[in-house]
């Protein structure tokens, strides 16, 4: 009879051992937070890395400079730079006068001048091909080295320049941004030592992802969560938290039946309990909601500071980076800033397979930081 | 096909009877509808509770009170959505595997495929069609846009226009 009670045995061992890892791991994480000197990094788009990215172009040198403000209202009229505004059509005697996709085949430089502006077809000593910046410079530094290249127009942005400086956050900012991410990690401890999910400690640990939203207004928490993709494969920690705010919200859908809730926050009271023990100086619970019905019967709070909507204004931190799935669901969201410790190589949105944040046509854009360890 | 999304877009009609971005969906095995939904994001104060994301919650329901293993069930299902999956949802089938996607319009807004191709970054991904009764759908978001969202805060730039 024995042997039918000996693998249960050696598993529960085995099982101690791994969660006992997770859990040093987790001490590693906050220790290191802790002990970080580095200030947060934003993720930003390709338009802002260190390599210049060229086009090329074909310019036509002049023959006399006074025709240039002539040559330069001709072309800007009948060859708009489009793509390329940012740079400055005259350069010295050089002008740009297409982009060289425009030329396509056995055609010359010679014969489009001559069939689009024909005006211009003697106006040039010579054609010849370069290569000029592809982007605008969007900081100072930029402006200097593509300036080498060819003048571009710039205006400086000093939130740019500070977002970029390597010393964006004060000291008191830095300490909260770090204290909400070791809360993340304390979250996901939390969950690991009163949930069933141990038995698959493995992807636990590959998956292991907490969140907290916090509303920066009042330094508060909003909502918390942990990875539940092992019951529910939609149910990743930043999807749970866009759904505990929506609870603040008198709305969610999800609802976890383990645990009694607290509904201002709705995390169980005994996560709570937990938290503002291992964070004593950090404040819980969402500003006061008012939906846009009763707040429509009230004249005067009409005007007044509206309640809160969605995730708007709210930072997220995130253990990991989030994949398409929880990217997307945070802009849907509108939350303002992400924030997240650990790369996620695989399927991450933010930075590591795409940015999500700089595509353009999305209706919402918000700030990531990295950089925690 | 024709009448999976004709019901799809009657689901969408009911969202913005509702006063709710008009998206509807159904998901099928063979010949039979497995889950319906349309969009309620704005009666949960939930963004992502969109048309797919409805479908997919209740299959998992569906699976968990059959003792169905979900990851085999959701390979065989088609979905008809009446309006391009949007990032995150075309993200979340992706995941779950599901056997095709056809779609209404596209979104030039958010869509997965329009706007990011997310198929790119999955191994094997879901055959993806569209056009399918497209007019339909897009009339009845063009409906919903030319009334404000009740849930949206005032923009700033209306409350300006009015002071």
């Amino acid at each position: 009879m024995s042997i039918g009670i000996e693998p249960p045995t050696k598993k529960m061992k085995m099982i101690l051992e791994d969660g006992d890892f997770i859990m040093k791991t987790i001490d590693k994480c906050i220790e290191d937070i802790d002990n970080s000197k580095n200030n947060l990094e934003p993720v930003l788009g390709d338009d802002f890395g260190e390599t210049l990215q060229l086009v090329k172009v074909f310019v036509g040198i002049t023959k006399d400079p006074k025709d240039l403000s002539k040559i330069v209202t001709t072309l800007n009229e009948k060859v708009p730079l489009k793509q390329l505004q940012h740079l400055k059509r005259v350069r010295k005697k050089k002008v740009i006068l297409c982009p060289a996709s425009y030329i396509i085949g056995a055609s010359s430089i010679q014969q489009f001048i001559e069939s689009t502006v024909m005006e211009l077809q003697d106006s040039f000593q010579y054609f010849k091909e370069m290569d000029v910046p592809l982007t605008a410079p969007r900081l100072q530094k930029q402006f200097k080295e593509y300036n080498k290249i060819w003048s571009c127009n710039f205006h400086p942005n000093a939130y740019l320049e500070k977002l970029t400086s390597g010393d964006f956050f004060n000291s008191v900012d830095l300490n909260n941004h770090r204290t909400y991410m070791k809360m993340a990690f304390e979250v996901s401890r939390w969950y690991i030592q009163h949930s069933n999910i141990i038995n698959s400690i493995d992807d636990v640990y590959k998956n292991i992802n907490g969140a907290i939203v916090v509303d920066p207004t009042i330094q508060s928490v909003v909502a918390v969560s942990f990875d539940n993709r092992e019951n529910n494969p939609i149910q990743h920690s930043a999807m749970l938290a866009i759904d505990n705010v929506a609870k603040t919200q008198n709305g969610g859908v999800w609802f976890e039946t383990d645990y009694k809730s607290n509904e201002k926050l709705s995390v169980s009271d005994e996560l709570l309990t937990y938290l503002k023990l291992k964070f004593p100086s950090v404040k819980f619970g969402s500003r006061e909601y008012i939906s846009k019905r009763d707040s429509a019967t009230d004249e005067c709070s009409k005007n007044s500071n509206d309640g809160p909507y969605l995730c708007t204004g709210y930072y997220v931190y995130l253990i990991r980076e989030p994949c398409f799935m929880c990217s997307m669901a945070l802009v849907h969201a509108r939350a303002k800033r992400i924030f997240f410790c650990l790369d996620n190589i695989y399927f991450g949105a933010l930075k590591s397979k795409t940015k999500l944040q700089t595509k353009s046509s999305l209706n919402h854009h918000f700030e990531v930081f990295t950089g925690f360890l | 096909m024709v009448d999976f999304m004709k019901r799809a877009l009657e689901l969408a009609s009911e969202a913005l009877d509702a006063q709710e971005v008009p998206v509807g969906c159904v998901f099928t095995i063979g010949n039979t509808i497995v889950a319906e939904s349309r969009n309620c994001v704005n009666v949960t104060r939930n963004p992502t509770r969109h048309a797919e994301i409805n479908c997919i919650d209740f299959i998992l329901e569906h699976c968990k009170a059959n003792n169905i293993d979900y990851n085999t069930y959701f390979t065989n299902i088609s979905v008809y959505v009446t309006v391009e999956p949007c990032i995150m949802c075309a993200a979340a089938l992706q995941n779950l595997k599901v056997k095709e996607v056809v779609y209404g319009c596209a979104n030039d807004r958010f869509g997965g495929k329009t706007v990011l191709d997310v198929s790119e970054f999955y191994v094997q991904y879901y055959e993806l069609r569209g056009n399918l009764l497209a007019a339909e759908a897009m009339a009845l978001l063009k409906q919903f846009y030319k009334g404000t969202n009740p849930n949206a805060p005032e923009s700033k730039v209306r409350k300006k226009k009015d002071n």
